[in-house]
Parts: structure tokens; C-alpha cells; sequence
């Protein structure tokens, strides 16, 4: 082990001298908790600031007065919606749905008729969603009350409509609520681990071929698998310091959180990023055997780019996979790199229970990966096509 | 002492349907110890598939070759231990000092902190790199690069020494701190071999000329000797009556 000691220390001792590289990767996973929790505290606190305020947009208002005069009653705020508002929905600047009331509302409504209310709203905008349900919400509660009045009216009790009395019981953990959202904090916790050491990677693999040092370092009386292990070293060292320094921007992130909401339904603590740090340590020493595996195929640092974008790829459309899956958790996920790591940091920001294979599924099929690779890694540095092939 | 055995080499053609190259179809040659030998050929000759066949790098497709003994296919280990290469590819780690590129190597060859020490300031002197030592590689003309691949090749105290074509963009004062190195590692009983296709180099430093033309050694012997052989005034007649006579009847 002395000569992989030795290509440790070197290539620590190069790898740090590329401060360029370095502080890219340091203030990417510095600033990746902040900027991912105040974009989201901020998405949030916008819907739950518009939920809040309880508006309801109508198209001529005046056509419906009984419509307003409920709409008032009811707390929420009348707001004229604008001539055009269907461009303004379109284009994403009224996030509301806007009520069109048809124009002879109030005298279908004298006469006991059926009423035409346009609803239109544009649900293609995430922000949109909970605004629209809202609107719909109270203009059901009108058409209940109208109905109420209808029925009194006719000397019939209400309560005849009402054969299913419906109490909804939401037996989701109070963390599993803003899980869908969450799904970005492992994702981007996952990139983190599959990107941080990248140039790290290409340099101490590719990076030999395209400057000419491979030839005369094979030329030493040293295994060569020994030489792989200790490039992989540092590239585990570079991926290790990135993850931790991320885990620790989301813990300091989560203390300075300006949503409420985000704050109550994110239990992201000591003992979650705990967590996050066994899954992602070993997600990131498979993804620098994989990256550097991949890029000794590269005989330039561009080549060696291409080959490494492939694996980022597959690993971010892999780690998708969970979200739309059919069943939650299925127990192969903790068998596939990326949907395994997601599934388990999903599960520990909903805040259910893990069991023990969580953990060790994933962290043995990554140990296994990593050492495949670096095995191969090692028979490709004796083959003739990859030593004197160059850049 | 190092010998080759009519050594071949094939590789194959860059897709399916191209017919494989042959880049080295006999070569043979020994070259002792305290002697400079030149393998002398033009491009493509396989004086390059010769030499990294000979360091390990590259196995053969026929014949043997040895080195101190030791067999390049059967015993690479033992081959490369005693073998200071100086190949065509020079890569040196530009964000490392010159002092630091040589130290990985000798670490890697386990060479005790005392002796490289002694050994770096040695070999600054005979390569005139004193003033280079501290300086991080990056920027460096190729004299002074190949100044330090050459101190990098030799700081463990190799028996023998393998040169593809050393020379190959050096300018005046530089070609002549390698021939001065080449001149006191001789002295030192060591086992030299290089190749070349530059005559006066040949003529300066070496003790036996090996002419390798389209794959094969088809002569050997001092220039005096090739000169006598091919019938003419001067090494460069000599070679190119050797090679292109091989090369018609070839």
C-alpha cells in the first residue's frame, strides 16, 4: 500500500494547487443549502401569503352583487380581475382563478334558475394550484347556501341531500406534506455527491494520458491497482469534504428559514443529515470510481467530459424513477444506485422509520460497484489502446 | 545488459475492414553495459513498438526480449526495476516543482530520502537544473522539461537506460547536457540504448549503431564498422545505403 499512499499524497498535493477548481466546487456546495431552502421558503411563503389573503377575482362584479355580498361574507377579498385576463393568466402574472359571472346572473338566480359561472384559471403554474382550489372552494360554498335557500324555500329539508356526511382525515405524518417539494433536497444533495469531485476525477485520470505522464508513471515496478486506489483517494476525499460542507449549509439553512410552514413540515436535523451522510458517502466513493472509470476512456479532459456527462445524466433521470414509480419504496429501488440513495432520503424527510437494510442495501451495492470499477480501471491502464492512445 | 530476439509487432487497423500494420517485423540487437548503443532509423521504422516493447509496455507478438537477465514478458516487475525510461511522452504534473515531479518517482520507486537527496543534486549538476528545481513545471521549454523527465527517469541509479529519441526538440546547450549525462553514465558501466534518426548525434556519443529500417535491424557494428560494411566515406552514406538497399529488396 506504500505506492498508493504515495499517489494519494501527490495527487492531494496537485489537487489542492488547483484553486480554481477547488473553490468552484467549495462555494457551489456552500451556497447550494442556502439558495435551495430561500427559493423555497420564498415559493412557499408566497402561496401561503395569497392563501392567506383569501382573494377572489371576478370578471364585472357588478353583474353578480348576491355572488360578492357572499364572497365578503365569507372573509375573502373581491378583486376586479382585468380585461385581459386570460393573457395575464397565460403568461403567469395573475395566479388566481377569475370567476366570469354569466351577465344575467342576478335575475337566473330571482328566478330559481341555473346559473352559468365561468371558472378560468391556468394550473400549468405550481403556484397556481392552491389559489384555484381555494376560489372553487368558496364558489361551491355559494352554490351550497343557494342551493340551502332554494330547497327552505320549497319547504324541504336541506339534509336530504346530505346522505354522506364527509370528514377527510389526512393520516400523512405531518413531515410527508411538503415531501413532494422536498424531493428536490436529495436530489440536489445526490448531484452534489455525483458532481462535486468531477474535475477531480478527469485530472487524475484522462488528465495523465492527455499531458504524457501515464507512460513514464506505468513505468514504475508499482501494481497498478494500487496507483488507481490511491487517485481514487483523493477524488473520495474531494467528494467527502463537498458532501459534508453541503449537509452543513442545509443544517444552517434549516436555522435561518424564513417559512413557517417549510420549517414544520421539513424535519431536516442533526440526526436527518446524519443520515443523509451514510447514504451519500458511499453514493459518492461509486460515483469517483465510476467518473474516473469512465474517463480514462477520455484521452482529453473535453473526451473525458463527454463520457462523465452520459453517467450524470443517468444517474439524474435514475433518480427521478421513485417520484413516478408505481409502487412507494419498492424494495428493489435500495438495489439501484441513485433510486436507492432517494428512496431512503425521501423516506427520512417524510420522517418514517428506516430499517436496517435501508441503510446497508444501498451502502454494500455501492462498496461493490466501486471496487468492480476500479478493478477495471486497473486491467484498462495495461491495455496498449489506452496508454499510448493520447490527446 | 540488454538483448532482443527478433522481436514482431502487429497491431491492428484502425477499423474492421483496414489490414493490420506490421510495425515490427524482426528486430534483434544486444547492447552491453558501459556502451552507448543507438538504434538508428527513419520515422516509422519501429525504433518507438522496439523500445516499449523492451520496457514492458508493450507485449510482442513474436520473439524475446531481456533485460539484466530478466525476461520483458515473463518478469516486467524485475524489468522495470532496474530500468530508467525516458519514453516520448514527457508529461510532467505542471502544478508540482520540478524537485516535486522527480520526489513522486523516486517515492514511488521506494528510494530512501538520503539518496535522492544526494542523487537530485547530482543530476542537477550533470544536466545543468539547479536553478529549475523550485520551480513548478508549468511554462517550461522543452529542454528544461526533458531535463527533468530525464533526472525523473534516472533518480533511482538504473542499470539501464532507455532514450526514444531524446533529442527530438532540444536546442544547442540542452543536446549537449544529455550527451555530457549519456558520456558519465557510460563511464559508470551503465547499459545505454536510444534511439534516434539524427546522424551526428549518433556520431558524437555512440559505441554501436544498430540501423533499423521497415520493422527489421538490418545492420549493426560501430560507424567505422557500417561504414566498411556499406562501403562509403560517412555514416550518413553508410545509412542510407544500408536502409534503402533493405528497403528495394525488403
Amino acid at each position: 500500500m506504500r505506492a498508493a499512499w504515495t499517489v494519494f499524497r501527490k495527487e492531494l498535493t496537485d489537487a489542492v494547487r488547483d484553486r480554481r477548481s477547488w473553490m468552484v466546487a467549495l462555494v457551489i456546495s456552500m451556497l447550494s443549502g442556502p439558495l435551495l431552502f430561500t427559493l423555497m421558503s420564498s415559493f412557499i411563503a408566497g402561496i401561503e401569503e395569497r392563501a392567506a389573503a383569501r382573494e377572489v377575482w371576478l370578471h364585472e362584479p357588478e353583474r353578480a352583487p348576491t355572488l360578492v355580498n357572499f364572497l365578503q361574507r365569507a372573509g375573502a377579498t373581491v378583486r376586479t380581475a382585468p380585461a385581459d385576463y386570460a393573457e395575464q393568466l397565460r403568461a403567469g402574472r395573475l395566479h388566481n382563478a377569475v370567476l366570469v359571472p354569466a351577465a344575467d346572473f342576478e335575475p337566473l338566480l330571482a328566478a330559481g334558475q341555473s346559473i352559468t359561472v365561468e371558472v378560468v384559471f391556468d394550473d400549468s403554474h405550481e403556484r397556481a394550484q392552491p389559489l384555484v382550489r381555494a376560489s372553487l372552494d368558496l364558489l361551491r360554498a355559494f352554490n351550497r347556501e343557494a342551493g340551502v335557500q332554494r330547497l327552505l324555500a320549497r319547504g324541504v329539508s336541506p339534509q336530504l341531500l346530505a346522505a354522506v356526511e364527509v370528514e377527510a382525515q389526512n393520516l400523512a405524518p405531518s413531515q410527508a406534506r411538503g415531501a413532494q417539494l422536498l424531493f428536490i433536497v436529495p436530489w440536489v444533495a445526490l448531484l452534489v455527491a455525483v458532481f462535486g469531485a468531477l474535475s477531480v476525477a478527469i485530472d487524475v485520470s484522462s488528465g495523465e494520458r492527455e499531458r504524457g505522464s501515464l507512460e513514464p508513471l506505468l513505468m514504475n515496478p508499482v501494481p497498478v491497482g494500487e496507483l488507481v486506489l490511491g487517485k481514487w483517494g483523493v477524488v473520495m476525499v474531494y467528494s467527502t469534504v463537498i458532501v459534508l460542507l453541503t449537509m452543513a449549509g442545509f443544517l444552517v439553512s434549516m436555522r435561518f428559514i424564513s417559512s413557517e410552514t417549510l420549517a414544520a413540515l421539513m424535519q431536516l436535523q442533526w440526526r436527518e443529515v446524519g443520515i443523509f451522510c451514510l447514504v451519500l458517502l458511499p453514493f459518492a466513493g461509486l460515483m469517483a470510481a465510476v467518473n474516473m472509470l469512465a474517463a480514462t476512456f477520455g484521452r482529453s479532459h473535453k473526451e473525458a467530459q463527454t463520457y462523465v456527462s452520459y453517467i450524470a445524466m443517468a444517474v439524474q433521470f435514475a433518480a427521478i424513477v421513485p417520484v413516478f414509480a408505481p409502487q412507494r419504496d419498492a424494495f428493489w429501488h435500495l438495489f439501484a444506485p441513485s433510486i436507492g440513495q432517494l428512496s431512503v432520503l425521501m423516506k427520512t424527510l417524510r420522517g418514517e422509520p428506516l430499517a436496517a437494510a435501508d441503510l446497508a442495501v444501498p451502502a454494500l451495492v455501492c462498496l461493490a460497484g466501486m471496487a468492480a470499477c476500479l478493478l477495471v480501471q486497473a486491467a484498462l491502464l495495461r491495455r496498449e489502446s489506452i496508454v499510448f492512445a493520447r490527446g | 545488459m540488454i538483448e532482443v530476439e527478433h522481436l514482431s509487432k502487429r497491431f491492428a487497423g484502425k477499423n474492421r475492414k483496414a489490414a493490420p500494420v506490421l510495425a515490427v517485423a524482426d528486430v534483434s540487437f544486444t547492447a552491453r553495459n558501459g556502451r552507448i548503443t543507438a538504434l538508428l532509423g527513419p520515422n516509422g521504422a519501429g525504433k518507438t513498438t522496439t523500445l516499449r516493447i523492451v520496457t514492458t509496455l508493450m507485449q510482442a507478438d513474436g520473439g524475446t526480449a531481456r533485460v539484466g537477465g530478466h525476461d520483458v514478458a515473463a518478469a516486467p516487475a524485475a524489468v522495470r526495476a532496474q530500468l530508467g525510461v525516458l519514453s516520448d511522452a514527457r508529461g510532467l504534473y505542471a502544478r508540482l516543482t520540478a524537485r516535486e515531479n522527480i520526489a513522486y518517482f523516486a517515492r514511488l520507486r521506494g528510494v530512501p530520502t538520503a539518496d535522492f537527496e544526494r542523487r537530485l543534486a547530482e543530476l542537477a549538476a550533470l544536466l545543468d537544473m539547479a536553478d529549475l528545481l523550485d520551480r513548478p513545471t508549468h511554462g517550461f521549454s522543452t529542454g528544461e522539461r526533458m531535463k527533468v523527465a530525464l533526472a525523473r527517469a534516472l533518480i533511482h541509479d538504473p542499470s539501464h537506460l532507455v532514450l526514444d529519441e531524446p533529442t527530438n526538440g532540444l536546442d544547442v546547450m540542452s543536446t549537449r547536457a544529455l550527451r555530457r549525462l549519456l558520456l558519465a553514465l557510460r563511464a559508470q558501466d551503465k547499459c545505454i540504448v536510444f534511439s534516434t534518426h539524427i546522424m551526428q548525434e549518433v556520431e558524437a556519443v555512440c559505441d554501436e549503431i544498430v540501423i533499423v529500417a521497415r520493422g527489421r535491424s538490418i545492420a549493426s557494428g560501430s560507424a567505422a564498422a557500417l561504414c566498411a560494411q556499406a562501403g562509403t566515406a560517412s555514416l550518413e552514406d553508410a545509412f542510407v545505403t544500408l536502409a534503402l538497399g533493405h528497403a528495394e529488396t525488403a
